[in-house]
């Protein structure tokens, strides 16, 4: 039994407040010392102490192996404010055990988009691996844990040996979490499923005290992992759960610590990347004709494109894509990208269950949904406006006859 | 609910002898319910299922309402006496109220000769010795004399208080007292002491104090130094409309519906107004509403170039205000202090995207609207054309507001204030 450890590493370009009446004055879109501040303070809350429990746990276990999604929005930002970051993950990456994984650079949802957007951004993502960390990733990952056939059918195309999928019920049919599947419409692609319950153990869970097992100790929570019968244990999480969901306070890091030594003391108990992972028994084809996520109780893309808000908002980016696509202009290009990064869509979730709203309030950078969307449409409207009179220029000067 | 035809008043002047002020004393029409027996003992612990026999001490009452007190007392009194509950509800002018079963009107009234006339003056407009109104009405309320036993009075801001007061020490009856604004709110910080007096009166003499929002406890207890834990906060409500007509995509119409006055920020709006109608050649924009502050907002809005896009309506009565709304695409709430609000909680309930000042009582209890500093002109403009801008966003909000404007309704809030009531008559019954 393999327990495949994966953490997601992003953080978003958080919008200013851009007025409606800030169209065509050439203010910038991002809230650049906010998104300073939030990062320096993961970074110290976060990245620093959680990146070097993991480098000592690697020194001190050999049999240690751990995953890491990083986007490139977030290694941007890393390399202009705390830069010591990168030089920690390359630390990791160096032991060889650390595998990376691939993704959108953006954090988009540019598989909701027409071709070639998605092609283009894995791209840039796997350019930007490549030159951060010298590495190559073979396995992929889509925004939020995005999965369907058509997704499988695009790792394969991109020639990725995996992805990564939640291991909700609706697409399993009853069969466990715990193994290898692949796609049964791209037979190449394996797919590698999260383990929801334990890993929202970790993920949610860890410093509730309201739940009937606080406190989670390393010991407990290897015990239920060693009594899980399986080929694989996919703990998916995002990277923020160390030290920043849960605070330091609450005993994370040092759980974290105290993992490796738990698990050594189970004998059948091992570690793997998500490339080594790829190598275990198969336990079957799975099919997902819809997109399944790892978002809210419906798994769906309810968190991003739920109601009228959002689907307005993403159709109106949808439609400038189209015309910034036909338009050479990297700058717009790059604008844009940064403005379909799904959290911006995720801002403009409207409630409903109690539980998902809370979260999606924790995660929120702005008072309300309606705040968020008139915020980001200001912001799109610009950028069309930008666009519009590139192309207007561009007709103009094809059409003057060169007279001067 | 529609006025029914008011009722025929017979003044009895035999009805209440002991009144030992014959120039004040006065009469409406007699209690309808059946007296019921002294209470003995204590109070029986099922209090709530009690029928209470509350004196409500008001100053205006629909359809003569300036404000939120009227539409407030109104609501209340229905519910409350759909609850079960009988209200004496007092007025300092005769006129033709809206009936609500279970309510009974009084007002003072002074004979002449074998005729019978108002009191005083109507406090509508302005008045000669608005003063001499209010001292005549506290004298008359202190005097007051009831054919059935009350359990509890209820005073709705200063008008009332001195006379309240009196009244419940003589009647040793428990006094709660509503206050809808403060002085210092209405005043903008300058408040005029013969209103200050009357309220803090009131605040000393209450046993419980209702404020309609936190922010008005919050001046209650900084302002005036009162103790926290006998303010209640009860929010006002609205009841659901149904929106009657149909936009004008062309004509997009932008409301501020209120009284004229400076702690209102109707200046905000204006100056916001005009940004907004620089860009939006079509957007007309109406100021509903009348006060001391008209003429000088026509001249600014002269001075913005917004004679021809901002209407000054005036006064508006119950049906034009409907029909307004009905109309009416953006709803703007800018006041500099608004204690709660109610119109902006009317425009949520009929739909209408909503923008409120920070500083309104209502911004407390919802959060499907836009919320801005109530000095932010570039940021009211901005909020104002993005509701005109998008769609989607009108639309989402006005029925995510309206969902959240019509949650809590009158008949929520009426039961928070007997609650009160309860606990006052239970304390005040177990102790005597």
């Amino acid at each position: 039994m393999k327990i495949v450890l994966y953490f997601h590493v992003h953080q978003p370009w958080r919008l200013a407040r851009f007025r409606y009446f800030d169209l065509g004055s050439g203010r910038s879109y991002f809230d650049d010392a906010r998104n300073r501040e939030i990062f320096l303070r993961i970074a110290d809350k976060c990245y620093r102490p959680a990146l070097g429990r993991l480098a000592e746990a690697l020194d001190t276990h050999p049999e240690f192996r751990l995953s890491l999604s990083i986007t490139g929005t977030w290694i941007e930002q890393a390399r202009a404010d705390a830069p010591d970051v990168i030089e920690l993950v390359r630390r990791l990456v160096r032991t060889g055990r650390v595998a990376l994984v691939g993704e959108t650079y953006y954090h988009s949802l540019a598989f909701l988009l027409p071709p070639p957007e998605l092609a283009e951004e894995v791209d840039l993502h796997r350019t930007a691996l490549l030159e951060t960390f010298g590495v190559e990733p073979k396995v992929l990952r889509m925004t939020e844990l995005a999965y369907s056939d058509e997704l499988a059918r695009f790792a394969e195309q991109q020639g990725f040996k995996g992805m990564l999928a939640e291991g909700w019920e609706g697409m399993l049919r009853g069969r466990p979490p715990t193994q290898r599947y692949f796609s049964a419409v791209a037979p190449a692609v394996s797919v590698l499923v999260r383990h929801y319950p334990l890993s929202d153990d970790v993920g949610f869970r860890f410093s509730s005290r309201s739940w009937s097992e606080y406190p989670l100790t390393s010991e407990k929570y290897a015990r239920w992992l060693a009594e899980t019968p399986g080929d694989l244990i996919g703990l998916f999480l995002d990277f923020e759960t160390l030290g920043e969901h849960h605070p330091a306070s609450s005993g994370i890091l040092d759980f974290l610590s105290a993992l490796p030594t738990a698990v050594r003391s189970h004998p059948h108990l091992g570690w793997a990347t998500v490339e080594e992972a790829l190598e275990a028994p198969v336990g079957g084809s799975v099919s997902a004709p819809t997109t399944v996520t790892w978002a809210d109780q419906n798994r769906d893309l309810g968190a991003w494109l739920g109601n009228d808000l959002q689907r307005s908002a993403f159709e109106a980016a949808k439609g400038l894509g189209r015309l910034l696509h036909h338009l050479d202009d990297p700058e717009l290009l790059t604008l844009w990208r940064k403005l379909i990064t799904s959290d911006h869509f995720y801002y403009m979730y409207l409630g409903g269950h109690g539980a998902d709203a809370d979260v999606h309030q924790y995660f929120s950078s702005y008072g309300n949904p309606y705040d968020a969307y008139a915020n980001y449409m200001n912001a799109l409207t610009d950028l069309r406006q930008r666009a519009q009179a590139r192309i207007d220029a561009a007709a103009a000067e094809t059409r003057a006859p060169v007279a001067r | 609910m529609p006025a029914e035809p008011p009722p025929v008043v017979e003044p009895d002047p035999t009805a209440e002898e002991s009144t030992p002020d014959r120039t004040l004393e006065a009469f409406s029409d007699p209690p309808r319910w059946i007296r019921r027996p002294v209470r003995a003992g204590p109070a029986p612990l099922r209090l709530l299922t009690r029928r209470l026999h509350i004196l409500m001490i008001g100053w205006e009452f629909p359809p003569r309402s300036t404000g939120g007190l009227g539409v407030h007392c109104y609501e209340l009194v229905q519910e409350l006496a759909a609850m079960g509950h009988h209200v004496t509800f007092t007025v300092p002018v005769p006129g033709e109220y809206s009936e609500v079963r279970g309510v009974h009107m009084r007002w003072p009234m002074r004979r002449s000769g074998q005729r019978w006339f108002p009191a005083y003056e109507p406090p509508v407009g302005e008045m000669p010795d608005p003063m001499g109104t209010v001292d005549g009405y506290n004298h008359w309320i202190a005097q007051l004399a009831l054919r059935e036993e009350v359990d509890v009075l209820h005073v709705h801001d200063w008008f009332g208080t001195v006379g309240a007061v009196k009244l419940a020490r003589r009647l040793r009856r428990p006094l709660v007292m509503t206050v809808h604004s403060t002085e210092y709110d209405r005043s903008l910080g300058h408040p005029w002491t013969d209103v200050l007096e009357r309220e803090k009166v009131g605040l000393a003499g209450a046993d419980r104090i209702i404020a309609v929002s936190r922010h008005t406890k919050d001046q209650l207890v900084e302002r005036y130094g009162v103790a926290p834990e006998r303010v209640n906060v009860v929010y006002n409500a609205v009841r659901p409309s149904e929106r009657i007509g149909q936009l004008d995509p062309a004509r997009p119409t932008v409301l501020y519906l209120g009284r004229l006055a400076a702690m209102k920020g109707v200046d905000t709006f204006l100056q916001a107004a005009a940004r907004v109608a620089a860009r939006n050649p079509n957007v007309v924009f109406i100021v509903a509403g009348e006060g001391p502050e008209f003429p000088r907002l026509l001249k600014l809005s002269a001075q913005l170039g917004l004679g021809d896009r901002v209407l000054f309506l005036g006064r508006v009565t119950e049906e034009e205000r409907m029909g307004l709304l009905a109309r009416t695409s953006v709803f703007v709430l800018p006041s500099v202090i608004e204690p709660f609000g109610i119109t902006a909680l009317e425009a949520m309930a009929a739909g209408i995207p909503t923008i409120l000042s920070k500083t309104s009582g209502v911004a407390e209890v919802v959060g499907s609207a836009f919320v801005v500093d109530f000095w932010d002109v570039d940021e009211f403009a901005s909020r104002m054309t993005e509701l005109l801008a998008y769609p989607a966003l009108s639309r989402t909000m006005g029925a995510a507001g309206r969902a959240e404007a019509t949650q809590v309704g009158w008949a929520e809030r009426a039961l928070e204030t007997a609650r009160i009531y309860a606990e006052l008559v239970q304390t005040r019954g177990s102790s005597r």
